[in-house]
């Protein structure tokens, strides 16, 4: 891999290492060597930017969770070393609250959820990124509601003036990678269940996926069959029946151990005009990024991944509603 | 597949087919062709020589359990031609299945909890001439009767009564009741077979030092009571709480599938038993010393990022029927009253 450390042999094992290197060997300060000076780094919750908050912010968790440990699931990636990469990383992520932090006092419970991070790779170094933590699970987990735990967020940022933004569109940064993912059959047909979905399509589940498909989502719930993800995708659909879909993002694999596999990030921008997963329609103007990884097998689609941040998603909606 | 209804395209569509068509399609009559006469059913809770209450015990589960849905997950099968007869050719088949039902109508189960149950079942069958002939399978009863909301022991203990106390309940499976059927080879000698086998001979020799080293850490793990985890933590926590409450039974390897398939990981099937005391601290309480069978079946898959790049074991499934067992230690300690 030219521009990268010979250490890594590929950039799964690029994206495997350095994340170890940095949360569990405690190596916070190679991330002036790994992170860019002003890389913009978009969460559901907000834009950040520049290394030196990315390592205040592994900080501060750790003095949360001090045994937070990440499991890299997968690594679903495109481009090359001269052009650049991008990673989609699917994390498990697990850890006891046992310090003061943004969950508040220490609850003592465990918390395993999951997490994707996208992340732009060029020599040696991340220079761009989208980064979805299913805060909605780790809510649940430590004993608060999504909807509740938002308006407490709300108001420890010092109300509904202060409190921090959390990302939309308008106030989006350019960052270094301007790249779309790969052509690969994949990649485009995640992309096609995922629009199929967004037009209001459902029958595209049973058609596509397999009859014993497991299904993880936001808030740490999973499930088996059809039922599961057709119910998920149709109250998150109802909730903003109207918001525009978008594919920012999107790359197809095929690699030999592992199945054929898919990743696309995507965004639903508009107005939470329907009933399903955030209660009442408020008429909030809402952005909800997204990040879904599929893997098929004989029978079609056959696990699928996709998180959103549901707390990101109900503080939008407090915020208007005030 | 010579010897099979033309319809079938492979192993995998025969199993699944014939799984949808019998549960789901209430096609229960087609098990007088699709189980070949003298068929021997072993399941940890029994073993059944006679096959011919089949149809009665299927509908039996399907009065008890009227929306119960088979999703089949994985069929993870052999070639077998010593077993080929002159007009079929022969198979084994590993299948994996999720089970979903709502437990709506009085039954074996006692009176309707309304509980909705997921449970999965791993079934080995031969098969040959259009029909399973041989037969080992493992249900996950103990998440089925968590699911209802009973403890596996206290379950047992109530299932050791209704069927009419010790002296005339249903026996589980053990060497002394096993008979041995008409299939009789031990698989194929994939390497995917042959590592996980060897991994699960390693743990049973107490080696838990090849969980890091075979596992991926991020591994997602499937065990009995209908329990998921992941990471190396958990399956050392599984393998070594059954382990420490059998230390010195003997562990024997029955059967061993691999394969790689298009569109799969590569991936491993595994039969396994384990005989002898319940002389540890572990799993199963104190120990009792009672004789203790224990059949095993494990699925793993395999992906990439493994040690120094190597492959690594990336999901596991493994069940035993941890009912069976309570219910060999409660007969064996006279616990049971």
């Amino acid at each position: 891999m030219k521009g990268f450390s010979n250490q890594f042999k590929n950039l799964p094992d690029y994206i495997l290492k350095i994340t170890k290197e940095i949360w569990e060997d405690r190596g916070l300060s190679t991330l002036h060597h790994y992170y860019a000076p002003d890389i913009p780094i978009r969460f559901p919750s907000g834009l950040a930017r520049g290394n030196q908050g990315v390592i205040d912010g592994t900080l501060a968790t750790l003095a949360e969770f001090p045994d937070r440990q990440l499991l890299g699931e997968d690594v679903i990636w495109s481009g090359d070393a001269e052009t650049g990469f991008m990673s989609s990383h699917r994390l498990l992520t697990t850890g006891t609250h046992t310090g003061q932090g943004a969950f508040g006092a220490p609850t003592g419970k465990r918390f395993t959820i999951r997490a994707i991070a996208d992340c732009a790779a060029i020599n040696d170094q991340i220079n761009d990124e989208w980064l979805i933590r299913d805060v909605g699970g780790i809510a649940r987990q430590l004993g608060f509601d999504p909807s509740d735990y938002a308006r407490l967020q709300i108001t420890r940022e010092g109300g509904p003036e202060n409190a921090i933004r959390p990302f939309h569109p308008s106030h989006d940064v350019q960052g270094p990678y301007t790249g779309r993912g790969n052509d690969n059959e994949w990649g485009q047909r995640l992309a096609d269940i995922l629009t199929r979905i967004m037009e209001k399509d459902f029958s595209v589940i049973r058609a596509e996926y397999d009859r014993a498909v497991r299904t993880e989502h936001w808030g740490a719930e999973g499930g088996w069959s059809w039922d599961f993800p057709e119910t998920q995708w149709m109250r998150l659909r109802s909730s903003f029946p109207t918001a525009k879909f978008e594919i920012h993002h999107q790359i197809g694999r095929n690699d030999s151990g592992t199945p054929n596999r898919g990743a696309v990030r995507w965004s639903l921008t508009g107005e939470h005009s329907g009933n399903g997963y955030f209660g009442s329609p408020t008429g909030a103007e809402v952005h909800v990024m997204g990040i879904t990884h599929a893997e098929w097998g004989e029978w079609g689609l056959r696990r699928e991944f996709t998180l959103i941040d549901e707390v990101a998603i109900w503080k939008q909606i407090h915020l208007h509603v005030g | 597949m010579k010897g099979f209804v033309e319809k079938w395209r492979n192993v995998p569509h025969f199993i699944n087919g014939i799984t949808h068509e019998i549960w789901e399609d209430r096609k229960i009559g087609s098990l007088r062709q699709l189980y070949a006469p003298g068929l021997i059913v072993r399941s940890p809770a029994s073993v059944v020589v006679d096959n011919s209450g089949v149809i009665a015990a299927t509908l039996a589960t399907l009065a008890e359990f009227p929306d119960r849905l088979l999703l089949g997950e994985d069929v993870i099968w052999c070639d077998d031609p010593q077993g080929a007869t002159e007009t079929s050719e022969a198979f084994f088949s590993s299948h994996r299945l999720i089970c979903t039902a709502t437990h709506s109508h009085p039954g074996a189960y006692g009176a309707p909890t309304g509980a909705k149950l997921r449970y999965r079942i791993l079934a080995d069958c031969a098969i040959r001439d259009g029909a399973i002939y041989d037969e080992w399978l493992v249900r996950d009863q103990a998440a089925i009767v968590r699911q209802m909301g009973y403890e596996p022991k206290d379950w047992t203990r109530a299932q050791i009564e209704r069927e009419g106390g010790a002296g005339a309940c249903v026996q589980p499976m053990a060497c002394a009741n096993d008979v041995p059927g008409p299939y009789t080879r031990r698989g194929n000698t994939h390497k995917w077979g042959e590592i996980y086998a060897d991994t699960l001979k390693r743990i049973m020799a107490a080696e838990m030092d090849v969980i890091p080293q075979t596992y991926d850490r991020a591994v997602n793990l499937s065990y009995p009571g209908g329990e998921s985890g992941f990471g190396w933590n958990i399956a050392d926590q599984f393998w070594m709480g059954l382990r420490a409450s059998f230390p010195a039974a003997e562990f024997t390897l029955d059967h061993v599938i691999g394969r790689e398939d298009p569109l799969l990981s590569p991936r491993a099937a595994v039969r396994w038993s384990l005989n002898g005391s319940h002389s540890g601290w572990g799993r199963f309480g104190p120990p009792t010393g009672a004789h203790v069978y224990i059949m095993g079946i494990c699925h793993a898959e395999f992906g990439p990022y493994g040690h120094e790049g190597g492959a690594a074991i990336r999901r596991e499934f493994a069940l035993i029927d941890e009912t069976a067992i309570w219910k060999q230690i409660l007969l064996a300690t006279g616990d049971h009253a």
